[in-house]
């Protein structure tokens, strides 16, 4: 796992594309023709970073909606994070 | 040199500039499907042939898969595989092909662009072409859509078994009709095989993803893994930024209206009676 500081903030890669469907989300990497779908959860967190949010921010979001201890969350998120990295759907801002 | 038109889902093509052994090649694997070539063609075609095959993608020495390239620009989209390479223009959309083969290579060189030409000319027309398999039992049509490995030759070669219709167990077009969607054979086989011949367009009345069990099962699954499974399918234009939103869109119409299920199978027959089951009746419903 990384670990990223607090400020970091994300951006969908622009060489993938994201859409939210019935809660889940979409990402749909153009560059090898695949397609990724995150949970609801996953999409909350996605939804965050195109709002540029911070990695803190994100988590104190996830914390405020969803009933789930901060370390939880944080933890959960930089997992995610992770792997939406090195599937190139997501890029550091 | 020669030309020949081939038509199939309501699309006819045209190839110029064959010479004779490459236009031998192509009527005899496309036959049933070639039509009167004087008719105004939707996308022309014009072959160009150079000897030299300098420049070209080389021809592998023993049994090789390989993908062909594309490269999409903002007015063309760049097409290469072993032996040809090719520049199809977005609008009008027209052909431009180099390849420096007329043996027996030439018809792979031939579909592999084709399969490039006829997916665009058919997303033009409001269709989707997936990777799948398909096949109908005379009135109801079924397609099954992944990715290689996925089970889609295997599954035709089970259907075929139980003396269903095989659409084409590689790719498959499923155009929008009146409200409800139809599903078309497009002229391009995998490890099935089969000679391509002319195909009635059949009600899109199962639409499926596949995975292996011991035993046969369908499930339903969310609507954002329908429209992935879906995308990911859909070769071409999935990678192409111009269009991918579009696609995006398309596929979660299908979806609303034909969800996408999840069909288990094992390799045998059994498949069948669950599909025939389930599908039955058009107002039959599954547990998601």
């Amino acid at each position: 796992m990384s670990t990223e500081a607090p400020t970091q903030r994300y951006r969908v890669d622009p060489h993938a594309r994201f859409r939210v469907m019935d809660d889940e989300g979409i990402f749909v990497l153009q560059d090898a023709g695949e397609v990724l779908v995150v949970n609801e959860v996953g999409a909350f967190i996605v939804e965050q970073l195109k709002a540029e949010r911070s990695l803190d921010e994100v988590v104190t979001g996830i914390t405020e909606r969803y009933a789930v201890e901060a370390e939880r969350a944080r933890s959960d998120t930089t997992a995610l994070l992770d792997d939406l990295l090195r599937a190139g759907a997501i890029t550091r801002s | 040199m020669s030309a020949l038109s081939i038509e199939f889902a309501g699309c006819r093509y045209r190839f110029a500039g064959l010479n004779p052994e490459q236009a031998d090649l192509a009527r005899s694997r496309f036959e049933a499907l070639l039509c009167r070539d004087d008719a105004r063609p939707d996308v022309q075609v014009d072959v160009h042939y150079s000897p030299n095959p300098a420049g070209f993608m080389r021809r592998p020495v023993g049994p090789v898969e390989y993908r062909t390239a594309v490269e999409h620009s903002e007015d063309s989209i760049a097409v290469a595989g072993i032996g040809f390479r090719a520049r199809v223009d977005r609008a009008p959309l027209r052909a431009q092909m180099q390849t420096c083969l007329s043996d027996e290579w030439f018809l792979g060189a031939f579909e592999n662009l084709f399969r490039v030409v006829a997916s665009y000319r058919l997303f033009g027309e409001g269709a989707l072409v997936l990777h799948s398999a398909a096949f109908t039992d005379g009135t109801r049509g079924f397609l099954f859509c992944g990715r290689s490995g996925a089970g889609k030759s295997t599954l035709c070669g089970l259907a075929a078994e139980l003396e269903l219709g095989i659409l084409s167990d590689e790719l498959n077009a499923v155009t929008p009709s009146d409200g409800s969607f139809e599903l078309r054979a497009m002229p391009f086989a995998g490890d099935f095989g089969g000679a391509p011949r002319p195909h009635p367009p059949y009600p899109l009345t199962g639409l499926l993803g596949l995975s292996h069990s011991a035993a046969p099962l369908v499930h339903g699954c969310s609507k954002a893994e329908g429209v992935s499974r879906i995308v990911a399918s859909c070769p071409y234009i999935n990678a192409d930024p111009l269009l991918v939103d579009e696609l995006t869109g398309r596929a979660a119409m299908l979806v609303e209206r034909v969800p996408l299920r999840v069909l288990s199978f094992a390799k045998d027959t059994r498949f069948w009676r669950i599909l025939d089951h389930e599908y039955r009746s058009p107002h039959a419903t599954l547990s998601r």
